[in-house]
């Protein structure tokens, strides 16, 4: 499956069969994340199909060049979960999220990775982590928890958490090296 | 000038996470915005993230790829708009677009501060402009107290900072900074805990620093 093509797919002629497939492999996966994160079943469901539902109203600012499709659609999960986690509290932040994204950022001395190319290398790197320096990263890069949080979730001490990490970032860095 | 203080894996993994509390994250984002580098590190933990979510287990839907399809003809949504909220001042960060700014004010000899409202946060945030050459008062903290250069520079016990530079300050760190002889400084400022001053001209600043 070309996640790229179909959301320009979605993007050019409002294809509902290219969402159909979008959906049926993105959708369960969505739901799947926020659940490991903690998200009740019945709300991950409902910001799984919203996450969708995202990606087909917002198809055409979809720029692989920036970002590959999963990362994409795992950064419209997060910002709704945002979202929704702060709806009470006035928050501004998906509003700054939205000014960083669209803002094109500080020039880059080097040439910038194209996002669907640092897609496929981080998926090929991920799959050499062993299985224990991979629910650490899970934990602390995509659930965004503290270090200390971490070690307590998975009742491991402080510094095993650190070097976990520290050899997982180093390993995943070492995969997008030649990009930067 | 080459910034060398990046903010850490961990304090940009919990900012890409929404963990951080709005004022951390507003001036996480302010070094976002004029570091290249740390821009760079995001991208590379948000793709770890598109990464995990591509061969994360999958948990089955109890809803179709119709029913969203038929939900979209009925809530078509929005066409997508930029957020154009209010124009933000000359030399000042984007990110600051969506909060309001408070009158500079003087502190203290050389020192200007000026509040940013941030009404979702715990985090006091506001800026501080000092004048060249001058000492800020030593000081250490009970909380966390997180610092983007946004013109000239300081240094202290822990290096040099300039423009786009972050000073990740935490628990237990003293610090005494001495602002650029010539440039003076410019900085945003979130601060949890309290601040604990030395010296008479800190005994003056203690309650201002309040908020």
């Amino acid at each position: 499956m070309d996640a790229d093509a179909l959301i320009q797919a979605i993007a050019s002629s409002a294809d509902r069969r290219a969402f159909a497939q979008l959906f049926e492999h993105f959708a369960p996966r969505v739901k799947g994340l926020l659940m490991r994160g903690g998200t009740p079943p019945d709300l991950a469901e409902e910001l799984a199909q919203e996450t969708l539902m995202t990606v087909w109203r917002k198809a055409a600012l979809f720029d692989p060049a920036k970002a590959g499709a999963s990362t994409w659609i795992a950064t419209i999960a997060r910002n709704l979960r945002i979202d929704h986690a702060r709806r009470e509290k006035r928050s501004r932040l998906s509003q700054v999220f939205e000014i960083l994204e669209e803002d094109e950022g500080p020039e880059q001395p080097d040439a910038v990775l194209a996002g669907s190319e640092r897609d496929a290398r981080v998926r090929v790197a991920l799959k050499g982590l062993s299985k224990e320096q991979y629910r650490v990263v899970e934990l602390a890069f995509l659930e965004g928890f503290s270090h200390q949080d971490v070690a307590q979730r998975l009742s491991i001490p402080l510094g095993t958490v650190k070097s976990r990490l520290r050899l997982a970032m180093a390993h995943l860095r070492r995969h997008l090296e030649d990009l930067r | 000038m080459n910034a060398r203080h990046l903010a850490s894996d961990e304090t940009l993994a919990g900012f890409s996470a929404g963990r951080l509390d709005e004022g951390m994250s507003l001036v996480v984002a302010a070094h976002l915005e004029i570091n290249a580098a740390s821009a760079k590190a995001l991208r590379e933990i948000e793709a770890v993230g598109g990464g995990v979510l591509a061969q994360g287990e999958a948990v089955p839907m109890l809803t179709s790829a119709e029913d969203a399809l038929a939900r979209l003809d009925r809530e078509p949504g929005e066409a997508p708009v930029p957020v154009p909220v209010r124009a933000v001042e000359a030399g000042l960060p984007q990110v600051l677009q969506p909060y309001e700014l408070g009158r500079w004010h003087p502190i203290g000899r050389g020192v200007a501060m000026r509040r940013v409202h941030v009404p979702g946060a715990q985090a006091r945030v506001f800026m501080l402009r000092a004048a060249p050459g001058i000492w800020l008062p030593e000081h250490r903290h009970t909380g966390n107290e997180w610092t983007t250069i946004l013109a000239g520079a300081y240094e202290h016990e822990y290096g040099r900072f300039g423009r786009g530079d972050f000073d990740e300050a935490n628990e237990n760190h003293e610090h005494h900074p001495r602002v650029d002889a010539v440039e003076g400084c410019t900085c945003i400022v979130a601060l949890t805990g309290e601040v604990r001053f030395r010296g008479w001209l800190g005994r003056l600043l203690q309650p201002l620093v309040r908020l």
